[in-house]
């Protein structure tokens, strides 16, 4: 029996305990989570369009054409009834110029509310004058794709896909000296390096299948309750290929955290342990030379995502460097960097499962 | 290279600063060969060392020529049953074996047929769709056993195997054991039963603190432990005369007449001295019917090298 041969028969057999481990089942709430955000905002957003829909779209053009100082009247004979109308009287303390009293005044306040389809146009009268218009996109799509990079690259590469392969890779061997049944392996006729690639490639398809489609499902759901026409024109333009370039930075950090986590779970007893001090390195990683940030799996990773991350500006300046990447490298650099990273720490790995014993009593 | 025993040179062990074993020597020829000690002696780290589940701290190991640290080459001709549950979580019987064959490379076909008969010869064919999680610990030791000989190996390893086996099973393993040394095959067990180890095995490792005490058949063991007296029960008649007779000749330790009546009692130092008494009493006319050795078994060794002589 070949080696390649030996490392698909143990991924077989481990696959099923990578995608259902009982130490690992949250990883699907970690992989699931933005999609569930963005299914519920997508959601949302259709129930209003539907209900103000219903009612009575206004013109866009009419819309554009209201200046302040109409008449509540001239704004309903241009652009039609609102589908909201209040009105109430404001109340507001004035210092008397005269003789120092305060007299309490009184304004005429209304509200209208306008949806022309795509936007939502609140109009503001002030003693039966117009004296703002408040336009908001209803679903900015443009919003929403900076607010899914942000998502994903914040929450999942750093955190998500983090401790999503720290769950699943790390119990492919502790788990195992944990349940006492290592040595099932370790008894079969197989080196113990084809050992470890056939458990990391068990480990890889289900942290891939898992988080690219944690990945894949956020996307639809993010793009999926777009205004029709602004889909169509994505899915004819760069939907695709942004997609395929978020599943393969998922599928990517599957490859690097995986490596990362599996040879920690040969290493060391306490999975605390290599999370933390991953995670700072990670996390630091902004601040170190050029050299040391390649060995970093979140800068490969954010160097292929295809729309940067929005950072506000209002973000403190160290917040800021260990947000974003400090010089993100080409694409095939990144993956080729990732890939290169990845061999080294699973070379590292196969050294110590060399050297791995099965000592049960002194776990 | 001596391809046909297994071969301890020198060999320590250590975890940490407790001592597993220390300065082993062993020449363990094919046959039933079993590991006889005390718990934390060093019975399974002797096995784990002929495994390659844990490393040497100094010295060499080889099982039919392989070194421990080739699993690819040693595997194949070695089966292991452990003390531990080797079954991943929430696999049924036949999978575990099932899943073992399969790493040996068997085609699915093959292996399931191998797999079959390893759990037939263990009597778990009605429960082998069961959960392993879900068997009793007989059946779990059946199990092991089931997927350490299922590709027929060349050198079985069993650790405390007959432990929570019922009678009959317990036989028809004993049998099986002697089945596989008939066909040249090593099979090395632990076990704290001594006087089933005693019965089937073809030769006895005593180990203690991690120092091996004796190694090799049991009467020859025996004999090598010349501080030792041997006590043997001689069938006479007139047993108190043949008493006398041995104190007179003084190649005995001690003698009383046996509490059942079944002669004398005797303990010698000088089995030979002691042999031709026995002649000289037999030629004056007494009866001799028997003289049978009463401690050549593992337990009076043990009992006496454990607790240092009497």
């Amino acid at each position: 029996m070949s080696p390649l041969a030996q490392i698909w028969t143990i991924a077989k057999l481990e696959i099923g305990r990578a995608f259902f481990s009982r130490r690992a089942l949250w990883v699907y709430l970690l992989a699931l989570f933005p999609a569930v955000i963005f299914i519920g905002h997508g959601l949302d957003a259709k129930i209003k369009r539907d209900r103000w829909t219903g009612r009575s779209i206004a013109s866009p053009v009419a819309i554009d054409s209201l200046s302040p100082g109409m008449s509540p009247e001239q704004v309903i004979e241009k652009v039609g009834n609102p589908q909201d109308n209040r009105t109430w009287q404001g109340r507001h303390r004035v210092e008397s110029k005269d003789n120092d009293k305060v007299i309490i005044e009184k304004t005429e306040m209304r509200s209208m509310f306008y949806f022309d389809g795509t936007r939502r146009n609140d109009l503001r009268f002030e003693n039966g004058k117009l004296n703002r218009i408040s336009k908001n996109q209803f679903v900015s799509f443009e919003e929403d794709r900076k607010v899914y990079a942000a998502v994903f690259q914040y929450f999942y590469l750093r955190l998500a896909i983090f401790f999503g392969c720290l769950g699943i890779f790390i119990n492919l061997f502790r788990g195992e000296m944990l349940d006492k049944s290592l040595h099932f392996w370790f008894l079969a006729p197989v080196r113990r390096d084809v050992l470890l690639l056939g458990k990391y490639c068990a480990g890889l398809i289900a942290a891939s299948v898992i988080f690219g489609s944690g990945a894949l499902i956020s996307f639809c759901a993010m793009v999926g309750f777009q205004d029709p026409t602004q889909i169509q024109s994505y899915s004819q333009g760069e939907a695709a290929i942004h997609l395929g370039w978020y599943v393969l930075s998922a599928v990517l950090g599957c490859v690097g955290y995986g490596s990362v986590f599996l040879a920690a779970g040969l290493l060391l007893r306490n999975p605390i342990i290599p999370a933390v001090v991953v995670l700072l390195w990670e996390s630091i990683n902004g601040f170190l030379p050029d050299l040391l940030q390649k060995l970093s799996v979140l800068h490969y990773l954010q160097s292929i995502c295809p729309i940067p991350a929005p950072v506000d500006d209002n973000v403190p300046p160290v917040l800021r460097m260990i947000l974003s990447p400090a010089a993100p490298s080409s694409a095939w650099v990144a993956i080729l960097g990732l890939l290169a990273f990845t061999a080294l720490v699973l070379f590292a790995a196969t050294h110590a499962i060399r050297r791995l014993e099965i000592n049960y009593g002194t776990e | 290279m001596n391809s046909d025993v297994i071969l301890f040179e020198n060999v320590s062990k250590f975890y940490g600063e407790v001592l597993g074993v220390n300065k082993v020597n062993l020449h363990i020829p094919s046959g039933i060969t079993s590991l006889v000690g005390p718990n934390g002696s060093g019975k399974t780290t002797l096995m784990n060392l002929m495994t390659g589940l844990v490393h040497p701290g100094s010295g060499k190991i080889t099982v039919r020529g392989i070194s421990p640290f080739a699993p690819e080459k040693l595997m194949r001709i070695m089966g292991y049953a452990t003390q531990y549950d080797a079954a991943p979580r929430g696999v049924t019987g036949y999978d575990f074996v099932l899943a073992g064959l399969l790493l040996y490379g068997y085609a699915p076909g093959e292996a399931e047929k191998r797999a079959w008969k390893a759990i037939e010869t263990v009597s778990l064919t009605q429960s082998a769709e069961r959960k392993v999680a879900a068997y009793s610990k007989g059946m779990r030791q059946r199990i092991r056993l089931a997927q350490a000989i299922a590709h027929e190996p060349q050198v079985l390893i069993l650790d405390e195997p007959l432990n929570g086996l019922d009678p009959l099973v317990r036989a028809e393993t004993i049998a099986m054991f002697r089945n596989y040394a008939s066909e040249g095959r090593h099979v090395i067990l632990s076990s704290h039963v001594l006087q089933e180890v005693d019965v089937f095995s073809d030769q006895v490792i005593l180990i203690a603190n991690g120092m091996i005490l004796a190694e090799g058949e049991i009467k020859n063991v025996r004999e090598e432990i010349h501080e030792h007296p041997s006590q043997f029960l001689l069938h006479c008649q007139e047993p108190s005369r043949v008493a006398a007779m041995l104190f007179e000749g003084g190649q005995v330790t001690e003698v009383k007449l046996d509490p059942q009546g079944r002669g004398v009692l005797v303990l010698t130092r000088q089995r030979d001295a002691f042999a031709e008494a026995i002649e000289r009493i037999a030629l004056s006319g007494i009866e001799i019917d028997g003289v049978i050795p009463t401690d050549e078994n593992v337990d009076a060794l043990y009992e006496y090298l454990i607790g240092g002589g009497r």
